[in-house]
């Protein structure tokens, strides 16, 4: 809170974050100008803390996630035609089709991200609220900056050389199972297409946190359009029609139903996603920021006792012993050692959450 | 004294508007989608769920590696005086090795030979293809296989020439009208000639190797092609000197999927084997230092 900047004056009262560069008004007696003049307005300075702690903070956490995704998977995509351009005579000529090229950005991979980017969440409103700490990467410029960007070029670059490669060395000796020819540009293009569209549809399905019904509808839709669309463009029909315009006539159809195309598909997949899970994994093993650690509770407190931890200090230590002395008038085997036990555990785990209530001071109300 | 005058409507955002004495508010809907409180599903990776990922892609993907790698066609790919710049006969020193039951595909390789040249795909007119008149020439190589029996005669072997494009390709032509003769049998002349359509279909890399003809298998016990020494005329039609390209003729049968590719199978393997040895290191990992992790407490 300390970034932030307070200005009171009689007629209007105006808060300022640093972090999100945002207005707001408060409204009141005094008037409304504050309210004509800012972002967001509400009615009373407790609202305030939940615009900042909880969507102010989602909203820094989506947008880098989605700018950084967006960079991943146009860089993946655009530079295959870099290393392409070793094997085809420097001409420009393009790996895909061209109407893959234009479908990709506008239908195939832009409505997880829309879905990831409006309703994405790292921990919940709840824990946003209790652990106000989580608020300081935004303050930092921690999820999106010069390294990061940098961390993204890098897995788009290597994504792309993966997604180029596997396929171009599977392709110099492949041929289909009927012995006839396969190595033709039209293939290698959709084989690299699929592999692409399957590639950042599961790192964005990795990279989304918070699975509701419209981002399922998205990601899976996605992939199902592409295929439908695939086909469609393939088929003789709109090469009856269109006869120049879709040149892929039969490419699909022919290279999708040989499993050797699959199995490049799903190498190429396989390598490009496993690095970055990896990676991901190690960096929450080894170097865990508080919302990992507040993920991790939040996931864990679902399992209720089962992952807490052992008993058996609980039980010798003789706490939960006192503790029913102290709480019934009745003898100590009279209660259920089980009933208090459960309710020391409760304590336990709320013990985090109870005192940084107390901390914060204001009760935390939702809307 | 501000807050004795303070009236229900002005707080949290309800506005009076003049009018027909309608109230209307500018509070937000209270509804899940637009209060941010849609239920969903909230997977995080942790071991339980990347670990035995891990080991399952390794030992899925070790099995196929190898059942790629040991899947055994016979290729014979080797010929000499391939930059000879005339037509030549080349005899077979050593017999073939073949699975004396499948077909024999006849494949001939190009190398440095960019099809994939952005002019030349930009040139290819398909509609043109499709059955609009026009001249073309094209030229390739043509090559007959002869069968040297050990009584000394030559036999030439029937090659076949047809079921080697896609059949998605031959698309059913408007005009009868042969611009130029590929071939003596009618029904595989013009635009719809399938060398000429598996020539068409622009290759990727420019190394590639298309199917020629097919060495249809014979009925019975009689192999394709019998162990003994086979001799190759190749009538050179098309300079490949001037660009440093290389010819080549490849012999092959096929398996469940298809020409040998010891790539796949060895990629498998690797992959397979490093995601394997990629999830030990993580469990090692996670057991020294993951154990840490869920007893720290969280501090504000």
């Amino acid at each position: 809170m300390a970034y932030l900047k307070f200005q009171r004056s009689a007629i209007h009262s105006a808060v300022s974050s640093s972090a999100a560069h945002i207005g707001v008004g408060i409204s009141g007696q005094e008037g409304m100008q504050a309210v004509l003049a800012s972002d967001y307005s509400f009615a009373q300075f407790r609202y305030l803390r939940r615009l900042l702690l909880v969507h102010g903070r989602w909203s820094y956490f989506r947008m880098c996630n989605f700018l950084w995704y967006f960079f991943y998977k146009n860089f993946a995509f655009t530079l295959v035609h870099f290393w392409y351009g070793f094997f085809c005579g420097f001409s420009a000529q393009t790996v895909y089709d061209q109407w893959f090229i234009t479908l990709f950005n506008i239908v195939y991979t832009s409505l997880p991200v829309l879905a990831m980017g409006l309703f994405d969440q790292d921990v919940s409103d709840q824990n946003s609220l209790h652990y106000p700490s989580l608020y300081k990467p935004g303050q930092q410029n921690l999820f999106f900056n010069k390294r990061q960007f940098f961390l993204c070029t890098l897995q788009g670059v290597s994504t792309s050389s993966l997604l180029f490669f596997i396929p171009y060395a599977a392709f110099s000796v492949m041929v289909k199972e009927d012995g006839s020819y396969i190595s033709d540009q039209q293939v290698f293009a959709v084989t690299i297409a699929t592999s692409l569209v399957i590639v950042v549809t599961v790192q964005i399905g990795l990279d989304t946190h918070y699975w509701t019904v419209v981002n399922h509808f998205f990601v899976w839709g996605s992939l199902i359009v592409y295929f439908a669309i695939l086909f469609a463009m393939q088929s003789d029909g709109m090469f009856g029609i269109f006869t120049s315009s879709f040149p892929f006539v039969g490419t699909a159809r022919n290279c999708l139903s040989e499993k050797s195309v699959w199995l490049v598909i799903l190498l190429t997949s396989v390598v490009c996603v496993v690095p970055g899970m990896a990676v991901s994994f190690l960096r929450v093993e080894l170097f865990p920021t508080l919302t990992d650690k507040v993920q991790t509770s939040s996931h864990r407190s679902a399992y209720a006792f089962s992952h807490q931890q052992g008993y058996g200090e609980l039980i010798t230590s003789g706490k939960n012993m006192k503790m029913s002395t102290a709480s019934s008038t009745g003898s100590p085997g009279g209660t259920p050692q089980s009933s208090t036990w459960i309710e020391n555990m409760l304590k336990r785990k709320n013990a985090v959450s109870c005192v940084s209530d107390e901390i914060t001071g204001a009760p935390a109300k939702t809307d | 004294m501000m807050a004795s005058s303070y009236t229900a409507k002005e707080e949290d955002g309800h506005i009076t508007v003049s009018g027909p004495g309608a109230l209307r508010s500018r509070k937000p809907e209270n509804t899940a989608f637009k209060q941010q409180r849609l239920p969903a599903w909230q997977p995080i990776l942790t071991a339980g769920t990347v670990l035995p990922a891990f080991f399952i892609i390794g030992l899925l993907f070790i099995p196929i590696g190898i059942g790629l790698f040991i899947d055994y066609t016979g290729v014979d790919a080797s010929s000499p005086c391939f930059n000879c710049s005339q037509s030549f006969s080349w005899n077979s020193s050593r017999p073939f090795v073949f699975d004396p039951q499948s077909n024999v595909y006849v494949y001939y390789g190009l190398s440095n030979f960019y099809q994939n040249h952005r002019r030349y795909v930009k040139s290819r007119d398909d509609s043109q293809l499709n059955g609009d008149p026009k001249s073309l020439m094209v030229r390739r190589n043509t090559l007959e296989l002869f069968y040297n029996d050990p009584n000394g005669t030559k036999v030439q072997i029937l090659l076949n020439t047809t079921g080697i494009a896609w059949w998605t390709d031959k698309h059913p032509i408007n005009w009868r009208r042969p611009v130029f003769d590929l071939d003596a049998d009618e029904g595989n002349n013009g635009f719809i000639n399938e060398d000429f359509i598996v020539w068409m279909r622009t290759a990727a890399l420019p190394t590639f190797r298309k199917l020629y003809r097919i060495i249809n298998k014979k009925s019975g016990m009689v192999p394709t092609l019998p162990r003994g020494n086979y001799s190759l005329e190749v009538v050179y039609n098309y300079p490949v000197r001037s660009f440093e390209g290389r010819k080549r003729m490849i012999l092959s049968t096929i398996s469940w999927m298809g020409g040998k590719n010891p790539f796949l199978g060895i990629a498998y393997i690797t992959v397979g084997s490093v995601c394997f040895f990629l999830g030990v290191v993580l469990l090692l990992i996670h057991h020294k230092c993951g154990n840490r992790n869920n007893n720290a407490d969280i501090s504000n």
